[in-house]
Formats: structure tokens, sequence, C-alpha cells
């Protein structure tokens, strides 16, 4: 078959990663010819994944000159040029409810929400999603295949070793200024622990710091890295608000970490409370705090959490394995009738031109917002209306000339 | 200890043996009513033979890679008719093959696949689930199929290529048919008397609902709501299992016992040779155990 992912880039990301290692596996284990399209200009050199030299890696342009059997959108705004690939079918592999990503009334969220209704198959790594796009479009194909783990990489331990003592090392990764992934609140919350730990953070931006000070900061970080770094620590620590299937807890868990969680979208695919982790509240950063306490103090119960982790990681699927359930996703999709897109071609332009309307709607209104501000600020200064009342005079005008630039700027 | 035992023999512990035959008494009803059946990965029939019950009417397409173990399924499945085909069930060529024999023989009537243990061997299942799905949906068959949950457990079982658990099995559902049933087969505990010099057949009430499964049997086709579900009890024959179990024991045992006197016998040996090799250094002589150089490898 002839495959096309539809990436928006190919900088370090979870999500990119899975595209970008389900390619590989359809080329290598299962013979598959796949070309990554990148719908956008590049600005960055992109990401040395391993395995994408194997992996054609185009243009939209290269990319509409060919025929594909399936073209896959991997992220919302690649659906706008999903259909200027000419293929026999059309699908999306949805890692998350994109719109999810941004704040009510932000344009893109509701962009971000049409994907789920386009009329194409889809394919998802979550089972939360997959009854989520089951209860919208109950009439849309959606196959079922979860994330793979890297088992040469994150080579589980034969046997774990017991940790008495010593700090209780923690890990927490992502960007802090990405809202949803909780990193500020992850530091705040081992900040009010009580018991001795050691606090790594993993992240490409530790100038977005302002909360608390981990012991160390390290980042970005191979996945060799990664994984050496999980089989430090004891706990992962992830507080995200959303999340499609995270992988960090799980490549934790390969590496004999437990993890400390919020209940977010993902967890239940794997992570059982008191079972191989602890999953807490909600903007509960004391709460966190006391959890890790308790696994900092209770080390029977810390060896026990690590020691079912490291199970379920063994019977987390490889690579290999998900590659298969995709290789056979995408041929059920290949095979069965094409679903009618009648002119959603034209709608998705639309719907880009209108996205793009939006945004400077909304550019408009936070530059007419922050004017309003100004306004409000220099109309409480004294003298200010007899200044804008002298302005509509030609002599006002003559003697405000010495201050001009000034007062054209506050005025504006 | 974990029994890595992947091949229904009379050997076989029977509560392995009987997990099995309750999968073919499931499908039973399926492959009764069909004109020809055939049992991928049919190993050597026994479980086939004891869970069907009586003779099979129709033509049987008895398929695995062993060659021997056809062979045997052959000698052990009732049935008017049978074809025996070794074949590889990740090859396309072997799957066609198997297709063009099922369709064949049973060219208008309705058909059955039962393929009981066997996804979780292969390598790629891809070529298999496509068939499976195909003879579903364009050939009037029922298939009846089984994986294992060893995601519960965690069991990395050396013989399996790929890991089934709960996850797994709801990943290959939404490849299946719509209208698929999913049973999950739960494992039975129990205790029963005997009378003195009696043997009794008895009948019991065992309430069973949704627990966790030991395997995932999975039904698709015109027939899958046929799938039964009746239990499948035997007395257990305490007295082979035990022998088999310290029979077990005792050898592992033994050949660790047997591993460390060989490590112990290398260690000795390479310690002499660091001696030897010691006084051949002070003597000036070339060193035992190592080609001179210059001298050929097959020399006398």
């Amino acid at each position: 078959m002839r495959i096309a992912f539809l990436l928006h880039d190919l900088q370090l990301s979870g999500g990119v990663g899975v595209v970008v290692r389900h390619a590989r596996e359809l080329v290598e284990r299962h013979g598959h010819d796949v070309t990554l399209v990148l719908t956008h200009e590049q600005e960055q050199e992109p990401w040395e994944f391993d395995g994408l030299a194997h992996l054609h890696v185009e243009g939209l342009a290269q990319a509409r000159a060919q025929r594909f059997d399936v073209a896959i959108a991997t992220w919302w705004e690649t659906t706008y040029s999903l259909f200027e690939l000419p293929a026999d079918r059309y699908a999306a592999f949805i890692q998350s409810l994109e719109d999810r990503f941004y704040p009510s009334g932000v344009p893109e969220r509701s962009s971000a929400a049409l994907t789920q209704g386009l009329p194409i198959a889809f394919v998802t790594e979550a089972r939360w999603i997959r009854d989520t796009l089951a209860e919208l479009h109950p009439e849309a194909p959606c196959l079922f295949v979860r994330n793979g783990i890297d088992k040469q990489l994150y080579a589980s331990p034969e046997r774990l070793d017991v940790r008495t003592d010593g700090p209780l090392r923690i890990v927490v990764e992502g960007n802090p200024d990405v809202w949803f992934k909780g990193v500020s609140a992850a530091l705040r919350s081992v900040a009010n622990m009580r018991e001795a730990r050691h606090l790594t953070l993993v992240t490409g931006a530790p100038e977005a710091i302002h909360d608390a000070t981990p012991d160390a900061i390290v980042g970005p970080l191979s996945q060799q890295e990664m994984a050496q770094l999980y089989a430090e620590s004891d706990v992962v620590l992830k507080l995200s608000r959303v999340e499609g299937m995270y992988g960090p807890p799980l490549e934790g868990f390969h590496m004999g970490a437990t993890c400390v969680t919020t209940p977010v979208t993902g967890h239940e695919e794997y992570v059982e409370h008191g079972w191989n982790g602890l999953v807490v509240d909600w903007d509960d950063e004391h709460g966190t705090g006391r959890a890790l306490d308790l696994l900092a103090r209770d080390r029977r119960l810390l060896h026990f959490l690590r020691t079912n982790a490291l199970e379920t990681a063994r019977s987390w699927p490889s690579w290999e394995q998900a590659g298969t359930f995709m290789a056979a996703a995408l041929g059920a999709i290949s095979r069965a009738p094409a679903p009618a897109i009648g002119g959603t071609r034209l709608l998705m332009a639309d719907a880009r031109a209108q996205l793009e309307y939006n945004r400077g709607l909304a550019w408009e209104h936070i530059e007419l917002r922050r004017a309003a501000r100004v306004a409000g600020v220099l109309r409480r200064i004294p003298g200010f209306g007899l200044l804008l009342r002298a302005r509509r005079h030609r002599i006002g005008r003559a003697l405000l000339r010495p201050v001009r630039p000034l007062s054209k700027r506050l005025l504006r | 200890m974990p029994d890595w035992q992947e091949r229904i023999t009379r050997e076989t512990a029977p509560a392995i043996r009987v997990e099995h035959e309750l999968r073919y008494a499931a499908a039973a009803p399926l492959v009764h009513a069909s004109a020809a059946w055939c049992d991928l990965g049919c190993g050597t029939g026994l479980g086939a033979a004891a869970g069907l019950g009586v003779p099979y009417a129709g033509t049987a397409l008895l398929v695995d890679l062993d060659a021997v173990a056809v062979e045997q399924a052959h000698a052990t499945v009732a049935a008017h008719a049978v074809i025996p085909l070794t074949a590889d069930l990740t090859s396309p060529a072997d799957l066609a093959r198997v297709r063009d024999e099922l369709t064949a023989a049973a060219a208008d009537g309705r058909r059955c696949v039962t393929c009981f243990e066997t996804i979780e061997h292969l390598t790629t299942f891809v070529p298999l689930v496509e068939l499976l799905v195909e003879l579903a949906e364009q050939h009037d068959t029922s298939v009846v199929a089984s994986v294992p949950n060893d995601a519960f457990w965690a069991i990395e079982n050396p013989h399996h290529v790929t890991t089934w658990g709960e996850g797994a099995v709801d990943e290959l559902r939404s490849l299946l048919p719509t209208g698929h049933v999913v049973a999950h087969q739960v494992a039975l505990q129990g205790s029963a008397l005997a009378r003195t010099g009696e043997t009794t057949e008895e009948v019991a009430s065992v309430r069973i609902d949704d627990g966790v499964a030991s395997h995932f049997l999975l039904a698709f086709g015109p027939g899958a709501e046929q799938l039964a579900t009746a239990p499948r009890v035997v007395q257990a024959d305490l007295a082979e299992q035990r022998r088999w179990e310290r029979q077990r024991e005792s050898d592992l045992r033994f050949m660790q016992e047997t591993r460390d006197r060989l490590e112990q016998e290398i260690a000795r040996v390479a310690e002499f040779r660091t001696y030897i090799h010691e006084l051949e250094e002070r003597l000036g002589l070339p060193q035992a155990g190592e080609t001179p150089a210059g001298a050929s490898d097959d020399a006398p």
C-alpha cells in the first residue's frame, strides 16, 4: 500500500514520534511504501527521529503529484491539506481530541473540533477517544490501535531493585509554558513535600520555570537518556489536564518507576490507583505533596507499586505489535467502501479561510482590549480630557506640537 | 512455575486440556451446522475431538504449520472427510490455499472456521485476520477465534510473539465485523465428594459472571450468536498432577545442580588453563589451545 501521513512538522514531540514509529513499522515489517507529508513550511531542521532515513519526507507540493491508497491526517491543521492529496481513502489518526488544547473563545478550538465531523475513517490510540467518537459520530468507522513501546530502548530490568532509603527520586517532564501539561503544578506539589526528595525536571524550556526550583533541570533528552533517567527514578509525576494516551508514566513503568498522576484522559489505559501508581485529585497540590510523602516514607508501598508497574509494562505491546495492528487497521480502511466525501475539500478550504479570518478578528480583539485598557488608565489622569479637547482646535494643536510624538503614541 | 505447553497432548495437564476442549465445545453448534469446517492451528486434534463430542458429518480441513501435528489430527478427528493441510498462517499464499480449499469443500453450504490459541504465535496476524473477516463477510462463514489473557498476569510466554489482553482484544475487535460476539473464558474451582468404590455422573450449578478472562473468545459471521457458553468440568487427577509437578520440580532442581557443577568445572578448567599458560610462558613454550602464528587451522 502507498500510505501518506500528513504532519504539521517533524519537531520533537510525543505525537510526532508516534507517527514516525508507526510509519517505520509499516515500511520495515509490513512492506508498505510510506511518505511523511509536511503540510507547512519548516522553519527548523527536523528532529532526528530513529528510522526517519527509511521514510520519504516530502512537502505538500511534491506529494500532490502522487496517488496514495490511504492518506492520513495526524493533527487537526493537517486535515486542511488532507483532501489535496490524491488518495483512494482518507483517514485521521486521532491522538487526542485536539480542541481541548485551546481555551474557549479561541478560533482554533472550534476548527480543531471540525476534524471529528469529517466523513473519513478514524484510527485512535485510546479507548476514551474511540468511545467519545462513537458517541459523537456512531456512523464513523473508528479503529483502535494502541501506541507501542520500544522494548529494546525501554528494556525492563529482570528483577526490580529494592530501594529502602535515600530521597524519593521524582521526575517531571514537559514544557512549563504549555498550560495543560501541569508542569508548574507538579513543581509546586513537590515543593509541598515534607520528606526528603530529589526532583529532576526534563524540559526544553527551563526559562519558563517560576514556581519552584527542581534539584536538577535537564533536557531535551534523547529516548536513551530518558530511559536511563526513569531507571534511576522512583516516581514519574504527571499532573496533565489533557492527554490522549500519555507515554511518560508507561515508559517509567518499563524502567521500574511508579507514577503519581491526575485522572487525566488516557490514564485509565494502564494506571490503576493503589496497584501500579497513585491517582491524585485535580488542583490538589497539597494532596499530591502528601501522596509523594507517603511514597517517600512507606518504602514497602513504593516497592509494591513499582513491582506492579513493571508487570504492567511487561504486558504492554511492543512497537512491532502496535505496528501490526496499524497495518491491519489501514488494510481494513483501504478495503472498506469509500465514503462519499463530496464537497469536503471545498468545505475544508472555506473552514481554513474562516479560521484565518477569525484569527484576524481575535487578534484585533486583543489589540482593541489592550488599547481600551490604556485609554482607561489615561482617562484617569488629571488634565487628559483637556488635552483631548485641545487637539480639536488649531491653536491647541500648535501648542501641543512640541509633545506631538508622545501624544500621538498615547492617543492613537 | 509457568507451563509453556503450547501443544495439547495426552500428557497435558487436565486443567489446560479442559480449557482447550471447552473452546471447541463452544464452537460445536456452529461447526456441526456447517458443511465444511476449518480448524486453523489444529495441533494434534485432541481438543477438537473431545470438544465437538460427536463425529463431524462434513468436511474437516485441518491446518497447522507442523506436518506431524496435522497427521496426528487427521488420525484423531472423526469426520466424514478430512483434508490435512500444512500451512504457514502468516503467508498470504498459504492462506489463499486455505481459502480455496474451504470454499471448494462446501461450494454452497455454510462454513465454519475455528482458530484457537494461534494468533499470538504469528509474527504477523494481518493476513489471517483479513482472511477471517473476508470469509465471514463474503463466504457465509462463521468464525470462532481465541486469544489468551497474558496481560493480566503479565506472562511473558516465550512462544507468544504478541501479548494479548483486554487492550489487544479491543484493538482486534475494532477490525472485526459489527455484531461480533465476545466471551470471556473464566476459570472454575471446585470440589466434589465421591463414595468409595463408586463412579457417578454429577450435575452441578455454577453462577458465572463476566470475571477476569483466562482467554477471550471472539465469534463473528452468520452463526456468531450460536456460540455455546456451557462450562466444562472434569475431575482433577491429583495423583497424575502431583507426579507431573514433582517430576518438573525434580528435573528443575537436577538441572540447576548440573548447571552449577558445570559452571564450577568451567571455572576450574579456566583456572587450570591460566596456570598452564603461566608455566608455558616461563618455559618459553607456545600457549596450549592457541594456534601458533602462521600455522593452518586444519593442520594435523
